[in-house]
């Protein structure tokens, strides 16, 4: 577990007792949380080195509600900071001192299955694992599938626009949303896309999705489900080195395969999945967990020629996993992979980089590289079929200047992915974290198309401020006359 | 009369635009008919100078364009890799990068690898105001920033120019199948389209043509070689079709509907609607329908009032008609406007204050 390691500072800004009041009239008594104490339960999310307190918590359970309270902070003048599970990686539902935090734990009923057109009609706080568990009976399957699944709300994923291991195949949460509900900065509700696909107008959906929060709470969202696949091969394959891993990887995919996954992880992170669930992984420099899925003669065609490209890369050994229940654990390895580093180190800082699939073999000597000058270990843990990659800097906070050192790392690791065309998050989101680079990948003129668009949602920016823009910005032609709300001046809410 | 601007580079145009006035934008002129009549304009920006693919990476899969570039060369350059984008709208020695992306354009592939909107993943656009924006970026996964690619499909360039795109690539596959069957009713298409994927069966293309009250179902298996026989084979099985001896023909058929005229629209419901679908397209139109997607064109002609029955029949059930070519006059290109329409003229007002970027084509006038 990462720990929070400099106790917070940071002291709550309280909200007006009559607000409180009127919000505990709008959600009920038990649903609006004001007390110092059980506020701290909510001051950082996945990224637990960010924290602040929030004013007061509210858990509405309908979105009417969702409309009163939107109405009531808007009308005291406070900042809203929507949440789902708060396993957000990026600080995106970290509060801001004195917000209303909205969390839709509370709005989890699945409101309708279309299995003939494929849709379905859920609230935010459905659980993502529960949508595939919900539908496995009537073999359909809700494709994004980010490790965190079986915590990791709906919402929370059309927020960041998750991803997954086999988005390589089937897209993005953006790819898998058809309509949502939502509840604008103003308390208009406003129904985007539906079932029906190409509504007539702009695609705000496109834009809402992986909007972190800064644009609207949403309260309803309309699913795409898929069909199960006929089939589905698996196979690990070991490797000396990263390097024959990632050469595999390129030509398995030169040769025309689209893998519905296929990840990669190095020595040091297999070293701390075998130590946290017992796998009986080798000791070695590389490895690959590959899942092909479709029609079964295809699957079967798909899967060998992977394993026998594979062995021409070097591979040391190419297992396939002899029943489900071996494929289940050889993924839950994979998955696991964050919370098995803890294992092996106090702390760690988890990055999000992406890269174009033909550097990987480069950027990981360039983080080895980091890795030696900063004298921290680095595991790695990607996506690598599209180049998404989960360096995980190890350190110990009790040693001085460690943490600092850890996140500068993580930085530089950023950057290298900037310098070689790709981006600094492929699916944890900007969020607070990576705010500040933002400005390096994207010019001023890019944030500010960006802006034109949150401007179109929110004008008084109050969804979420400080959320992935790198700076504050403002809705008028000019800058220069943005007057931050009082809790914003205030809003330092650091690292640690 | 209008002056027209040829722009060779990005820059060029971003000098361009904020002296235009109101301006049309024009790439291969293949949807020029699409929605809303065109107000009056200053200029008429063509795209045909900005025809550089600027980067072309087959190891990464990812192809970045310039507007002007027709899907055609696009198509070559990549193919000679072994590549493709999977995007097939008709007319692509004439549709245009920029064209395709504002208009939102797709072909019977969407049904595998979705529209426009989902193989993007790079846009520039150029503002009203000159400035040069991107959003998204070279790599496939990335949810660094607002999704602007995606703001820019389907928004007919008036929220700013389309002046390049970048997508991702797919593999050209090994094999490929088109099986047929002809003569259904609208009901049987459904139950056809439904049991595919019961079976697990996973077309990249189904296509339904009426020429004359009866269906003509096109279902296409594209992939390794084994995979397309063990799906053609089960199709037939379940569904009594054949293998097309002359597949060409059929997807030549469907050609012909999508660039038909002279009226052309296009209409959307869910999947299961189709049979209500058909009942309100009049007989005098050709359809080719996409029965996974829910979503279809017909062409040919038809009284604007026999339109208006379709749409309000269309819209009854949550769907949409939108014309695409040989608006009749006094009918409403787009229909009424969705509930989320003031947030579409804020995003509007935000980029394009004086309504300047083809006006009054969008929905709504904007």
């Amino acid at each position: 577990m990462v720990v929070c390691s400099i106790p917070m500072e940071l002291e709550r800004i309280p909200v007006a007792e009559e607000v409180v009041r009127q919000l505990r009239a709008a959600v009920g008594e038990r649903n609006c949380i004001s007390d110092p104490e059980q506020l701290r339960t909510y001051e950082c999310d996945g990224l637990t080195s960010f924290r602040a307190p929030p004013g007061v918590v509210v858990v509405p359970g309908s979105t009417e509600e969702v409309v009163k309270v939107v109405r009531i902070a808007r009308a005291a003048g406070l900042p809203i900071v929507p949440r789902g599970s708060g396993t957000g990686l990026s600080g995106g539902a970290m509060p801001i001192p004195g917000c209303v935090l909205v969390s839709l734990a509370r709005m989890r009923r699945i409101v309708a299955i279309d299995l003939k057109n494929g849709t379905m009609r859920v609230e935010p706080g459905v659980i993502n694992l529960d949508v595939s568990k919900r539908l496995a009976p009537d073999g359909y399957y809700y494709a994004p599938d980010p490790s965190s699944q079986s915590v990791c709300t709906i919402g929370g994923n059309v927020a960041e626009n998750s991803g997954g291991a086999h988005c390589l195949k089937y897209g993005f949460t953006v790819n898998h949303v058809l309509g949502a509900r939502c509840v604008l900065a103003d308390g208009t509700v406003v129904d985007i896309g539906g079932p029906v696909l190409d509504g007539p107008g702009y695609d705000l959906l496109g834009v809402l999705v992986g909007s972190e929060g800064t644009l609207c709470i949403v309260t309803e969202v309309t699913l795409r489900i898929l069909r199960k696949p006929e089939a589905t091969r698996t196979f690990f394959a070991t490797f000396p080195s990263t390097d024959e891993a990632g050469n595999a990887v390129s030509r398995i995919i030169a040769a025309g395969i689209v893998p519905a996954a296929i990840e990669m992880m190095d020595r040091l992170a297999i070293v701390a999945i075998k130590a946290a669930t017992g796998v009986d992984w080798p000791d070695v420099g590389g490895a690959l967990l590959m899942d092909a899925d479709g029609c079964a003669a295809e699957v079967e065609h798909v899967a060998s020629r992977a394993a026998q490209i594979a062995k021409e890369c070097g591979a040391l050994q190419v297992r396939l996993p002899k029943d489900e229940a071996e494929r289940q654990t050889m993924w839950k390895g994979r998955k696991s992979a964050f919370a098995a580093v803890g294992r092996i180190s106090p702390n760690y800082v988890v990055q999000d980089g992406v890269i174009p699939r033909s550097e990987i073999a480069k950027v990981l000597r360039e983080i080895e590289a980091l890795s030696k000058s900063s004298g921290l270990r680095i595991a790695n843990v990607f996506h690598a079929g599209d180049g998404n990659l989960h360096p995980l800097v190890l350190y110990d906070e009790k040693v001085p200047g460690q943490e600092a050192l850890a996140e500068q790392t993580g930085g530089e690791i950023l950057r290298v992915c900037i310098r070689v065309g790709g981006s600094i998050t492929g699916e944890h989101g900007v969020g607070a974290d990576k705010a500040p680079y933002m400005g390096e990948l994207f010019s001023e003129s890019d944030l500010d198309s960006m802006a034109k668009v949150r401007c179109a949602f929110d004008p008084d920016a109050v969804m979420n401020p400080g959320k992935v823009f790198p700076t504050p910005r403002l809705c008028g032609d000019k800058p220069g006359k943005y007057v931050p709300h009082p809790t914003e001046t205030r809003d330092e809410a650091g690292r640690g | 009369m209008s002056a027209v601007l040829e722009p060779r580079t990005i820059e060029e145009a971003a000098a361009m635009l904020p002296s235009a006035g109101r301006v049309q934008f024009v790439g291969g002129a293949t949807e020029l008919e699409l929605g809303a009549p065109l107000g009056p304009v200053d200029s008429v920006l063509r795209t045909s100078g900005l025809s550089r693919i600027v980067e072309y990476n087959p190891s990464d899969m990812i192809v970045v364009a310039e507007a002007g570039v027709t899907m055609a060369r696009l198509q070559a350059t990549v193919r000679a890799e072994g590549q493709t984008l999977a995007l097939d709208p008709p007319m692509p020695d004439r549709a245009t990068v920029g064209g395709v992306v504002a208009t939102g354009a797709f072909g019977p592939r969407r049904a595998r690898y979705g529209g426009v909107r989902d193989l993007i993943i790079g846009v520039t656009i150029v503002r009203a105001d000159g400035a040069v924006s991107k959003g998204g970026g070279k790599v496939v996964k990335n949810v660094a920033g607002f999704d602007l690619p995606k703001v820019a499909c389907g928004s007919l360039g008036t929220l700013g120019l389309v002046a390049s795109a970048t997508f991702r690539l797919h593999p050209v596959p090994e094999a490929s199948a088109t099986m047929v069957v002809r003569g259904l009713g609208p009901e049987r298409v459904v139950q056809v389209a439904v049991g595919l994927r019961d079976a697990q069966l996973e077309p990249t293309s189904v296509c339904a043509l009426r020429d004359d009250g009866k269906y003509d179902l096109g279902i296409r298996f594209e992939g390794f070689a084994a995979g397309v026989e063990q799906q053609a084979r089960k199709a037939a099985e379940l569904f009594g079709c054949y293998r097309a001896g002359d597949a060409e023909a059929f997807w030549k058929r469907h050609d012909e509907v999508r660039t038909g005229g002279p009226l052309r629209v296009k209409v959307a419901a869910l999947p299961t609607d189709f049979a209500r679908i058909d009942a309100a397209l009049p007989q005098s139109l050709r359809v080719a329908f996409y029965p996974t997607l829910g979503l279809g064109f017909a062409a040919g002609t038809a009284f604007p009032s026999e339109l208006a029955t379709a749409r309000a029949s269309l819209r009854e059930a949550g769907g949409s008609l939108v014309v695409q070519a040989g608006l009749p006059p006094g009918f409403d290109a787009w229909g009424p406007v969705p509930q989320s329409f003031p947030l579409m003229e804020r995003l509007k007002r935000n980029f394009d204050p004086e309504r300047r970027l083809n006006p009054g084509r969008f929905l709504g006038g904007l």
